[in-house]
């Protein structure tokens, strides 16, 4: 029963973790300018991410190294240096992005301007990281952002017309009013989105400090396989919002206050209440992740003590770059840069970052050496490298669709 | 790796017929201590002849010192030139783990600790700058000494 209750739990805090700012912006912008037309790329990086997620959970399980430990190892110091200073510029702009979202939040609750707010939620979130234990942080985030499951409410009390959502999900064409450039640039976004790098560094971490063994394989494939594809479903059900009630009135998203208004219009203030419950909860939890990634990454790359199971003196240095990042994010924002614009870099910054992630991954879950028993069976190796060669299309596209279309606008 | 050594059985260094492949199983390995406590990486090798002119790994070396060889370049020059400018010794040099130290190879290296260190204060003996941090930043924030609850 306990052990029910732990899964279940996982699901649910999966569920509301796969949702962070990035998702919330690149769905709704999509939403309103495409319909469902781009589903297909939440979709297939929803599968990528369960894969991938999937691989790493059972290399930290088996090995008992996450991520960054075994990039350098499989890399050598040169390339995985490269890759760590990517991966890490990447995470750090997330972050940012992240502790933006949550000021634009309170903003919207308070109307205290979010740049009065921003160095609060950096030193909140610093705060937490710095105390609060790894799950109790999870779980609290976890489940408050499954106040996002308003979006599905206002999906249905709009009263669609579900054929015609399941045609543009089904049947995948460019709206005629949009160019074929601007479609493939979101589809970008949509990847960068949903296999954003922090989460696999995040979640092999946190398998890593909780002494994951071969029989947590299980439960960790039941939050993978269940959590994010529910996760991916939220995901859908905010661009579905901004397709039914943003598209017809040509509305486009530019600020998160947008992101929240097919709620206010079909469910009401109560409805707007409980999203921004749900922002707050999803961005504040991303917060923590990305922040504690770019100390994960960075320490399990020099073999520093890292993690919060040990005393913060007895990981100073790893506390140290979790202190910088919480220091320099806020300073970012402060020169008034917009968070949401921010967060669109970060997505395609993170697309043209997705191989050296998951490429790594790959390779360490094929090597017997390590995994003996638990290596990648034949499915797993299917998707994972067609999946692999999408990433690195992706990634290849990303920057040239950046420039050609001037950043989607 | 010879058969039946799998990775996490406890054994002697090296035992015999066990073949270690020093650039895929040693260097850029974790190190850590016999309960787990995590050290540093293994930056670089220390080789030396033994009696009938081969080569041996004599030591593990760890550190700035160590690594910035290996990254080469300009980078590379840098990384260690300026911790050996910040060094109170006059020849700073890599710190040296001896292999006589190594309790067992597996997914990471085992290394023991001496006994006039506390568990989890080992870390601060092969590294300058996690020692200055605590002295200086960490040490002073309030709470340092608590894990997370």
């Amino acid at each position: 029963m306990r052990r029910l209750l732990g899964v279940a739990l996982g699901v649910l805090t999966a569920i509301g973790g796969f949702v962070d700012i990035g998702d919330l912006v690149a769905n709704a912008v999509v939403g309103a300018r495409f319909g469902l037309s781009l589903a297909w790329a939440t979709l297939a990086g929803m599968i990528g991410i369960c894969v991938f997620a999937e691989m790493s959970g059972r290399v930290a399980a088996v090995t008992g190294r996450a991520t960054f430990d075994l990039v350098r190892e499989r890399l050598g110091p040169r390339a995985g240096l490269a890759n760590l200073v990517a991966s890490t510029l990447v995470t750090f702009l997330t972050f940012i992005a992240e502790i933006g979202g949550v000021a634009l939040t309170v903003q919207l609750a308070t109307g205290v301007s979010h740049l009065l707010v921003v160095p609060l939620v950096a030193l909140a979130a610093w705060l937490v990281m710095w105390r609060v234990r790894f799950s109790v942080m999870e779980n609290v985030a976890g489940l408050l952002g499954l106040a996002l499951l308003v979006f599905a409410v206002a999906l249905w009390r709009a009263g669609p017309d579900w054929g015609d959502l399941g045609r543009q999900v089904w049947q995948p064409h460019v709206p005629a009013d949009q160019g074929t450039g601007t479609y493939l640039y979101y589809a970008v976004a949509l990847f960068g989105a949903a296999m954003t790098p922090y989460e696999v560094f995040f979640f092999s971490s946190g398998g890593v400090e909780e002494k994951w063994t071969g029989r947590d394989i299980a439960t960790a494939r039941v939050n993978v396989f269940l959590g994010f594809p529910l996760g991916g479903l939220l995901s859908l059900c905010i661009a579905g919002c901004a397709a039914v009630v943003l598209l017809p009135r040509a509305i486009d998203v530019t600020t998160l206050a947008q992101v929240g208004l097919p709620v206010a219009v079909t469910v009401g203030a109560i409805g707007l209440a409980v999203a921004l419950v749900g922002f707050g909860a999803a961005t504040f939890g991303a917060a923590l992740e990305t922040g504690l990634s770019c100390g994960y990454s960075i320490a399990q790359y020099f073999g520093w003590s890292w993690g919060k199971l040990v005393r913060p003196r007895q990981a100073a240095r790893f506390h140290t770059v979790v202190l910088l990042a919480s220091i320099a994010a806020p300073l970012v924002l402060l020169t008034g840069v917009d968070p949401i614009v921010v967060t669109e870099y970060s997505l395609i910054f993170s697309a043209v970052a997705l191989p050296l992630t998951y490429f790594p991954i790959l390779v360490i879950a094929n090597d017997s050496d390590y995994m003996g028993t638990k290596v990648n069976g034949r499915l797993a190796n299917l998707l994972g490298t067609v999946i692999l060669v999408l990433l690195i299309v992706v990634a290849l596209a990303a920057i040239p669709l950046m420039l050609l279309t001037g950043a989607g606008r | 790796m010879t058969g039946g050594t799998e990775a996490g059985q406890a054994s002697s260094p090296l035992p015999p017929g066990r073949r270690l492949d020093l650039h895929l199983q040693l260097l850029d390995h974790q190190v850590v201590d016999q309960d787990g406590n995590l050290l540093c990486k293994i930056d670089d090798l220390e080789l030396d002849l033994d009696a009938d002119g081969l080569p041996v790994v004599s030591a593990l070396l760890v550190g700035p010192l160590a690594l910035g060889p290996r990254l080469g370049g300009r980078l590379g020059r840098w990384w260690a030139a300026v911790p050996a400018r910040l060094s109170p010794r006059a020849n700073p040099e890599p710190v040296r783990i001896l292999l006589s130290e190594v309790i067992d190879y597996g997914s990471a290296v085992v290394v023991g600790r001496p006994e006039r260190h506390r568990p989890l204060e080992f870390a601060r003996t092969l590294a300058p700058l996690e020692d200055w941090l605590v002295r200086h930043v960490i040490g002073r924030i309030p709470g340092n000494r608590h894990e997370s609850e």
